[in-house]
Parts: structure tokens; sequence; C-alpha cells
């Protein structure tokens, strides 16, 4: 083999052993060991040689210098397993985890708030819409009732009905009959009001008058000459009940 | 033989982490160790901060040393002599800024090496061996460093190298022999 032969010739396994070789030839000379048993085994005669040699040619150190090696790898020793790395992903990870903790309370109070402001905003949505169809209602009623064409009629009880007083609103251009029964006495539940149109001494139903509305519209009779309001069973009947009569007012 | 099976223990416990070993490898391969940096500097405290240098080294770089490629002596002594040439050279740095190299110094410094510091199989040697030993693996001179401090050419040098290892092998050989007839007789 080429390489054994220059190894030996040129005493390139006493060069290996001090470390003198180039890498390439270290190289070399490492893989002829590996290769050939004879050129490993002169090798490891001559190691065991040098060692052998190494240890005649001792010189006792003293003791001071293994106390220093001592001191200066236990301390190194801690510091292998490396706390600072670990301290400060554990730092980040702190910092992480609170302010994600954070970030997610803000986000539940946000959206809590936004809750409570979605049902309050629903609330007053309702309030705005029950006041404005309130409102549409009472000035339509308004209108209704204080309107030039209106003619205002105020019908006083008599003894059957002291001090009862209803209010008729008629108007002759559209057609409509509004009355206000509220200054009427309360009957009892098996009784209502019912107001009646005199037309050529015939009376003609307009409706019944329940006491527990502010306005309520009857029906319009052309060419009536009184409004009068008679007591009747409860439901209203087809025809006046004259001796129940509470009040009346010509047209 | 490679590195033996105890060095091998040590070195696994070394390496999962269990320093006890390093005090170990210390107090086997301690003394060789500063035997080869203490020949090469000359300077006592120089020496030992350069031992537990080597040390510290070898507990770091456990993990580089490869038990197939060789022995583990031989893996802490090429740290133990880069590590004092890499002081020396600093050292030759700081005190001088002309271009000469730091084993041109050391060769200064050492007109007549004291070869009376080795000790044991080394001194039967014949002088000549002995200083090629010397300069090779206590001085820290490379081999062609070396075969010029001597005066010889590099191939004869090597061959002193070889020539010296070999009888030393056959004085150890003769020892082992000795020691073996010996713990024969005791068992």
């Amino acid at each position: 083999m080429m390489e054994k032969k220059k190894i030996l010739e040129e005493g390139l396994l006493e060069l290996y052993l001090t470390g003198e070789l180039s890498e390439e030839q270290a190289s070399m000379v490492e893989e002829a060991l590996d290769q050939d048993t004879a050129l490993r085994e002169q090798f490891d005669a001559l190691e065991a040689d040098f060692e052998r040699m190494g240890m005649e040619q001792a010189i006792a150190p003293p003791p001071a210098v293994k106390a220093r090696i001592k001191d200066s790898v236990q301390p190194n020793l801690i510091r292998k397993t490396n706390w600072t790395p670990l301290s400060i992903a554990a730092g980040f990870a702190l910092i992480f985890g609170l302010s994600s903790f954070w970030l997610y309370e803000k986000w539940q109070n946000a959206e809590s708030n936004l809750e409570t402001l979605q049902t309050q905003t629903d609330r007053l949505q309702r309030q705005v819409n029950n006041l404005e169809s309130e409102f549409r209602l009472t000035s339509n009623r308004l209108e209704s009732i204080n309107n030039p064409d209106v003619i205002p009629l105020v019908l006083y009880g008599n003894q059957k009905a002291p001090n009862g007083k209803a209010v008729a609103y008629v108007n002759h251009k559209n057609h409509l009959v509004l009355v206000n029964p509220k200054g009427l006495p309360v009957l009892p539940s098996d009784k209502t009001y019912q107001m009646w149109s005199d037309v050529d001494g015939e009376m003609i139903s307009m409706g019944t008058l329940p006491t527990d509305t502010e306005l309520v519209s009857l029906k319009y009779i052309e060419n009536a000459e009184s409004l009068n309001i008679t007591i009747e069973p409860a439901g209203g009947s087809d025809h006046p009940n004259v001796e129940q009569l509470v009040s009346f007012v010509t047209l | 033989m490679r590195t033996t099976t105890n060095d091998t223990e040590l070195i696994n416990r070394l390496l999962s982490g269990d320093n006890t070993a390093l005090y170990q490898l210390y107090d086997k391969y301690s003394g060789a160790l500063f035997g080869v940096i203490l020949r090469m500097c000359r300077d006592q405290n120089k020496a030992e901060d350069l031992l537990q240098e080597t040390f510290i080294k070898i507990w770091k770089s456990i993990d580089g040393y490869d038990a197939s490629k060789g022995r583990f002596y031989t893996w802490a002594y090429r740290i133990a002599r880069n590590t004092t040439l890499n002081a020396l050279r600093t050292k030759e740095k700081l005190i001088q800024t002309d271009d000469l190299s730091v084993y041109t110094n050391i060769k200064d410094d050492e007109e007549a090496p004291d070869y009376s510091e080795l000790k044991g199989s080394i001194k039967s040697l014949e002088p000549h061996h002995q200083q090629a030993i010397a300069l090779v693996y206590y001085s820290g001179y490379t081999h062609r460093e070396a075969h010029e401090k001597m005066g010889v050419p590099l191939g004869t040098f090597k061959s002193y190298v070889r020539q010296a290892l070999k009888q030393l092998r056959e004085t150890y050989g003769t020892k082992l022999v000795y020691i073996w007839a010996v713990l024969e007789l005791m068992a």
C-alpha cells in the first residue's frame, strides 16, 4: 500500500502523534490507520510507549492547581445549566402572558360595555317608538279636536249622573264624532253608556261609551237633531232605554 | 490497546457532566502533562497556570475527543503542548516586535538544554537520542525545527526519534517482563 509505505518511511506516525501534520496529511494517516491493522498496531505501540515515557517524565504539580481547577469548574457547572436564555425566555413568556391577559380583560370589558350599550340603545329605541306612536296618537286626537270644523258639545249629567259630564266633538265636514266620557260616573261592569242620535224622533245607536277611554270614536249619523246618552246593559242595546237617559244636547 | 476501559469510563462520566471524573483524569495525567509543560516553559508559576488552562480546555472540549483515533493521553498532550506554545508565542509578541518566531527565541534561551531534567529510562539512551526525544516531546519543537537545532538532516533526525522510541520500548519491555514475573510470584 502506497500510503503505508510513505507513512512509515517519512515517520508520519510520530508527527501525527504530536499533532504536527497538516489536516490533509492527518486525515490521510487516520484513513490508513483505519484500514491497516498492522499500521494501527504500530501506532498503538507508539502511543503506549509515548504515554509510558510521559508517565516516566512526570513532575507532580502542586496540589493548589487541582484546587484551582475545581474552583473554576464548579461554578461553571452551575452556569452549564445555563439559566440566562431560560430566564429570558421565561421573562418573555411572562410578559406575553400578562399582556395577553390584560388584552383579554380589556376585550371582555369592551364586549360587555358594548352589550350594555346595545340593550340601552334597544330600550331607548323602544321608548322613542312608544313616544312617537303616543305622540302621533295625541297629535291625531288634537288635530281631530282642535279643528275649526269641529264643534265641541258638553253633555251635562241629569239626576241619574249628578255632576257627570261628557264632551262630544262633532265634525260635520268629515263625518266624525269623538267623545270624551271621562267625566261620567263609573258604572258597574254589567252596565255601559251608549250614545244615540235623534233623527226625526228616532234614536239611532252611535256606539257604546267605555268610561276608561279618553276619546271614543263613534258613528256619525246624518241629520241628527240631538245627541243622547243612556245607560244600557253591557254590550249595548238596539233600542234605547229612555228611562235611563243620562244626558242630551241639541245640535 | 487504545484508551483503557478505565479511561473510557471516566470520559463517559465526564461527558455526562460528572466533574469528579475530571479530577480522576487529573490525578492520573497531571504529572505527565505538567512534566511536558514545565520543561517547555521553564517557569514554575507559568507552568501551573498552563496546566490549569489545559485541564479546563480538556473539560470544555471533551466531546471533541474521539477514542477510536487514539489514546486520551495523546489527545491531552496535544492540548497541553499547543496551550503552552500559544502562551509562549503571546509572551514573545509582548516582549519583542521584530519578526522572529517563538521557536527561534526558545532556541536562544536554550543554548545548553538541560537533559538532566529528563529522568527514568530515557537516561539510559545515547545522548543524541535523548536530545531528539527532549526536543520533540518536551521542548515544543516540531521535527523540522528540531533537526535544524541538532544540525542533522530531517531524515536522520526522524530515525533518531524512532530508534530512541524503539530502545525505550525495549527497556519498557524488559521492565514489563520483570513486573509480570513479580506479579506472578505474588499471585
